[in-house]
C-alpha cells in the first residue's frame, strides 16, 4: 500500500459555499487532514442549496455541500467570540495551510490579519479567495456568484446574438477560481519545503475567470473586437449545435470538425444535406440556418442514444446533452468511478464526485463524508489540539462550540 | 529566483486541448518545453486570429514556454525525444489514448527513460473506459459532463458558453494533478501517471446539479428552486418575464446584473438602491414607504402584488437607464448594492481593478505585441516568473538539443 500524496499535511478550512471549499476538498482526497470550521448558527449558503437526498431539504445533507466537503473533519465554532478566536489561534498554530473566503478584511476585524497569523505560525501558507481580490479600488465589491460571471465577462457570451444575454449556469467563476488557487497553493507547499517560509496567496475569482478568456483578451487588445453571444454556434465549425431528439427534453450535441465529417454526416441524412453548397465550411456558415434545420429535421425522429451511437461509430463528434439521470447511467462515468457513494452517519448514503485527477500510484481516497454540524468536535479539539475533555466541556458550556 | 517552480523542467506535448496546463506551470517559473511537429502545434492554428491571421489562442496559452521542433512520428527522433524526457520532471500530453504506445513511447517506456517522471494525460473522456475513443469537440464534452443540459436559451434549447471552456477546466486540473503527484514524489521518490478526463473536469460547472439523480432529487434545478412544503406559491421576486429580464438592466453603455432582492437576506441591499433613488428624486411617491426586508409580508397579505412590483421595476429601469456601468459599479461599492456591470472584453481591458492589480502584461511576440493575463494569483514577489511571450516555432530547438548531446557526452 502506498502512502497518500499529501499525508501529514494539516489544513484549516474556514471557507464557505463553493470556490473556497473546493480547494480543501482536493487536499483531503490525497490524505491531508482538513479541519473545516463553520458556524451552526449562521449557516453557510451551500448547506441550504440542493440537490438533497430524495428532495428533502436538510442542511446536514446537501449534495452540493457534500461534494465540496467530503473527506474533511467538521467543527462548529463561534468565531465572533473571544473564546472562539482563541481556539482558532490554536488551530492556526497547528496548521500548515489556512484557506478562507470571508469578505476581504473580515479576518483582520477578528484580529486575525495575515501578519498576526504569521507571527503565530511563520510557516503558515494562507490562501484568501474572494470575488475581486484583497487589494485594488474594488476589493470590497462583493456579492453573489452570478455577479462574478458578470464582472469577469461571462454574462455577455452566453445567449442568442439577438437577445439579452442569458449568462452561464450558476456562479461560473466559482468553478474556475479554485483551480488556480489550488495550483498556487501546491506550488507554495513545494516552495516552503525548500525555504521553510510561509506566505499568503490572494485569489480573485474575477481574475481567474479572465484567465479562461485569455485568448479573447489578447485578441481584443490586438483588434478592438470583443466576443458576443452566438448561441451554440462556433466560427470554426458547422454544424456546431444542439438538436432536439425524439424523447422528452432530449437533446444531442453534434459537431462536424471538418468537411469530411460533414460529408459523412450528410450522406447519412441524405436529401438536402447533400447539397453541394454545403461541401465547404464557408458554404455551411453562409446558410447555417438552413443547415441546422436540415440536421434538426433528421434528429427529431431519433433518440439521442441512437444518434450518439451511430455518429460516434462513424467518428463524428456527438453526445447527448446529459441530464443528471444520463450522467448517473453513463457507462464511461461508471467505468471511471465518478460517483462515490459512502454511508452517511445520519442514515442513508452520501453521493459525491470522485477526484478529477486519477493518480496511478497514490490514488484519491474517500475515508468519510462531508461533516454534519460538529461531527468531529472531540477529535479536533482533543486528538488534534490536545485539549482536555473538561476544557471542551467548558467551551461548550460557554456557547462557543456552535 | 524567478518563479516558485523554477527548479523544474516540463515537456509539453499538448495541443490546443491542454496548452493551459503547461502555461500555468511556466508562469510559476517552470522551464516548459513545447515539443512541436515541423508544421507547428495545432494551437498555432486555433481561433481567435488577429488581422494578420496569427492565433491569439497560442499567444495566450503558450506564453512563457520554449519551442523545440521534433517530429515524433519520425522513428529516427525517438531516442532523441527519450533523452529529452530523461531531463524532465514532468511530461504533459493530450494525445488520443494509445497513440503514444503506437510510437513506442508508452508510459512504461517513458518512465524507463526517467524513472521518477510525472506523466500527465489530458484526454476527452479519460485514458480508459468505453468512451475513451469517442470523437470529441468542446461542445460534445460540455454536453457529456453536465453543464450544457441545465442552461437554456429563451426557446428552451440547452446553451453553451460562446467561448470554448471545457478543455480549459481540464488543463487547469492537469496542472493541479501534476503538482499533487510531484508532492508525493518528494517523499517517495517515485513518479506516476496522472489521468485527466475533460468530461469529469467539467462536471464541476453545474453547481452540483449533476448530482441530483444520484441522490434521488427529482426535478432539481437551481433556476427553479423546489417549493418548500407548506409555503404559498413562490413569488416572482421582481415582476413577470424571463429569468434574463428579471436580472438584466439596460444602462447607457450596456447592461447591469442586479436582482431586486427582498426579505431578510438581501432586502437591505434593495433598500440601499431605493435610498440612492430617493436622494436623486427618482423614487415615485408610491414607493416611498417600501421596505424590501419586510416586503414579502405585504405581498403575502395581498396589499401589494405583481403589478406593484412591475411598477417598482419600471422606476428602477428608468433610473438606471442614463447611467454608465462604471457609475453603477462605483455606487454599488459605496452603497452596498447587489449590482454588477456586465463586462465585455473591452471593459475587462479597461477595468480599473484589473489594471490596479496588474492582471495583464504586454509582451513582444515575434513582430507583434500581445496583452495577456499572466499572474493568476497574488503572493510574494518571487511567486511568478517575469512575463514572456509564446515562442516562435522551433526557437529553442538548437539550444535544447545541444544540451542533450553535451549531457550524453558527459554520460559517455
Amino acid at each position: 500500500m502506498t502512502a497518500n500524496a499529501l499525508a501529514g499535511l494539516k489544513v484549516l478550512d474556514l471557507a464557505w459555499v463553493v470556490a473556497g471549499p473546493a480547494i480543501g476538498r482536493s487536499l483531503a482526497d490525497y490524505g491531508a487532514t482538513v479541519v473545516r470550521v463553520e458556524s451552526s448558527t449562521r449557516i453557510e449558503t451551500a448547506r441550504f442549496m440542493g440537490p438533497f437526498p430524495d428532495g428533502f431539504a436538510d442542511p446536514n445533507r446537501s449534495a452540493l455541500f457534500g461534494t465540496y466537503n467530503a473527506g474533511k473533519f467538521g467543527i462548529s465554532i463561534d468565531l465572533r467570540s473571544e473564546g472562539g478566536q482563541a481556539v482558532l489561534e490554536d488551530l492556526v498554530r497547528w496548521a500548515d495551510v489556512l484557506v478562507e473566503s470571508f469578505a476581504p478584511g473580515q479576518l483582520a476585524r477578528w484580529g486575525m490579519a495575515p501578519d498576526r497569523l504569521h507571527a503565530i505560525n511563520p510557516r503558515l501558507i494562507g490562501l484568501s479567495s474572494s470575488l475581486m481580490g484583497q487589494t485594488g479600488p474594488y476589493a470590497n465589491f462583493g456579492g453573489y456568484g452570478n455577479m462574478g460571471a458578470a464582472v469577469a465577462g461571462f454574462q455577455t457570451i452566453v445567449g442568442s446574438p439577438d437577445a439579452l444575454p442569458i449568462g452561464p449556469y450558476g456562479p461560473y467563476t466559482d468553478y474556475v477560481g479554485p483551480r488556480f488557487g489550488l495550483v498556487a497553493l501546491l506550488a507554495a507547499l513545494d516552495q516552503r519545503r525548500r525555504t521553510g517560509e510561509g506566505c499568503w496567496i490572494d485569489i480573485a475569482q474575477a481574475e481567474s475567470g479572465v484567465q479562461f478568456l485569455a485568448p479573447q483578451i489578447a485578441h481584443g487588445a490586438a483588434t478592438g473586437e470583443y466576443p458576443g453571444a452566438n448561441g451554440n454556434r462556433d466560427a470554426s465549425f458547422a454544424p456546431h449545435g444542439v438538436f432536439r431528439c425524439s424523447g422528452e427534453d432530449e437533446w444531442i450535441a453534434i459537431v462536424a470538425r471538418d468537411d469530411a465529417e460533414w460529408e459523412t454526416l450528410a450522406g447519412l441524412i441524405g436529401g438536402d444535406a447533400t447539397d453541394a453548397r454545403f461541401a465547404t465550411l464557408a458554404g455551411r456558415k453562409q446558410d447555417e440556418d438552413r443547415l441546422e434545420s436540415i440536421v434538426a429535421g433528421w434528429t427529431a425522429g431519433r433518440s439521442a442514444a441512437e444518434i450518439e451511437a451511430e455518429l460516434q461509430g462513424l467518428g463524428i463528434p456527438a453526445h447527448r446533452a446529459s441530464s443528471s439521470e444520463d450522467m448517473l447511467a453513463d457507462p464511461q462515468l461508471q467505468a471511471r468511478g465518478h460517483f462515490v457513494t459512502l454511508p452517511h452517519p445520519l442514515g442513508g448514503e452520501s453521493v459525491f464526485d470522485a477526484s478529477r485527477y486519477t493518480l496511478s500510484e497514490t490514488p484519491a481516497r474517500y475515508p468519510r463524508t462531508a461533516p454534519h454540524f460538529n461531527r468531529d468536535r472531540d477529535f479536533v479539539l482533543q486528538d488534534l489540539l490536545g485539549y482536555e475533555a473538561s476544557r471542551v466541556a467548558e467551551l461548550d458550556a460557554a456557547g462557543i462550540l456552535r | 529566483m524567478n518563479g516558485w517552480l523554477s527548479p523544474y523542467r516540463v515537456i509539453d506535448l499538448t495541443d490546443e486541448r491542454g496548452l493551459l496546463a503547461g502555461s500555468m506551470l511556466a508562469r510559476l517559473g517552470a522551464e516548459v518545453i513545447q515539443v512541436e511537429p515541423p508544421h507547428g502545434n495545432r494551437g498555432r492554428r486555433t481561433a481567435p486570429f488577429d488581422a494578420e491571421g496569427r492565433s491569439c489562442y497560442w499567444s495566450a496559452f503558450a506564453a512563457g514556454k520554449k519551442s523545440v521542433v521534433l517530429d515524433l512520428a519520425d522513428a529516427g527522433n525517438r531516442e532523441r525525444f527519450l533523452a529529452l524526457v530523461a531531463t524532465a520532471d514532468f511530461l504533459i500530453e493530450s494525445e488520443t489514448p494509445g497513440y503514444l504506445d503506437s510510437l513506442d513511447l508508452s508510459r512504461e517506456q517513458l518512465r524507463a527513460a526517467r524513472p521518477d517522471l510525472i506523466h500527465v494525460s489530458i484526454t476527452p473522456f479519460g485514458s480508459d473506459g468505453p468512451k475513451r475513443h469517442f470523437a470529441d469537440a468542446e461542445l460534445i464534452l460540455w454536453a457529456a459532463g453536465g453543464p450544457l443540459h441545465p442552461n437554456r436559451d429563451n426557446n428552451g434549447v440547452p446553451l453553451r458558453i460562446s467561448v470554448p471552456q471545457a478543455y480549459l477546466h481540464a488543463a487547469a486540473d492537469a496542472a493541479a494533478g501534476a503538482l499533487i503527484a510531484h508532492l508525493a514524489r518528494v517523499t517517495s521518490g517515485r513518479g506516476q501517471h496522472v489521468d485527466i478526463s475533460v468530461q469529469q473536469s467539467v462536471t464541476q460547472a453545474t453547481i452540483g446539479s449533476h448530482l441530483a439523480a444520484a441522490v434521488g432529487h427529482a426535478g432539481f434545478s437551481v433556476l427553479n428552486p423546489p417549493q418548500t412544503p407548506g409555503t404559498k406559491a413562490k413569488l416572482d421576486l421582481s415582476g413577470s418575464g424571463s429569468r434574463t429580464r428579471r436580472s438584466k438592466w439596460v444602462v447607457r453603455d450596456g447592461l447591469v446584473e442586479m436582482h431586486l432582492g427582498m426579505g431578510p437576506a438581501t432586502g437591505e441591499r434593495t433598500n440601499n438602491l431605493f435610498a440612492w433613488m430617493r436622494e436623486a428624486n427618482a423614487l415615485p411617491a408610491e414607493l416611498d414607504d417600501w421596505n424590501w426586508v419586510t416586503l414579502p409580508k405585504r405581498l403575502e397579505s395581498g396589499e401589494l402584488n405583481e403589478e406593484s412590483l412591475e411598477f417598482a421595476r419600471g422606476a428602477v429601469a428608468r433610473f438606471l437607464a442614463d447611467k454608465t456601468k462604471v457609475e453603477i459599479q462605483t455606487e454599488a461599492l459605496a452603497r452596498k448594492l447587489l449590482a454588477s456591470p456586465i463586462n465585455d472584453v473591452g471593459d475587462l481591458l479597461a477595468s480599473e481593478q484589473l489594471i490596479a492589480r496588474g492582471a495583464f502584461q504586454t509582451v513582444t511576440e515575434g513582430d507583434c505585441t500581445r496583452t495577456i493575463p499572466w499572474a493568476f494569483a497574488h503572493g510574494p514577489d518571487d511567486m511568478f516568473a517575469q512575463a514572456s511571450p509564446a515562442p516562435q516555432l522551433g526557437a529553442d530547438t538548437a539550444e535544447i538539443l545541444a544540451q542533450l548531446s553535451n549531457t550524453q557526452e558527459i554520460d559517455a
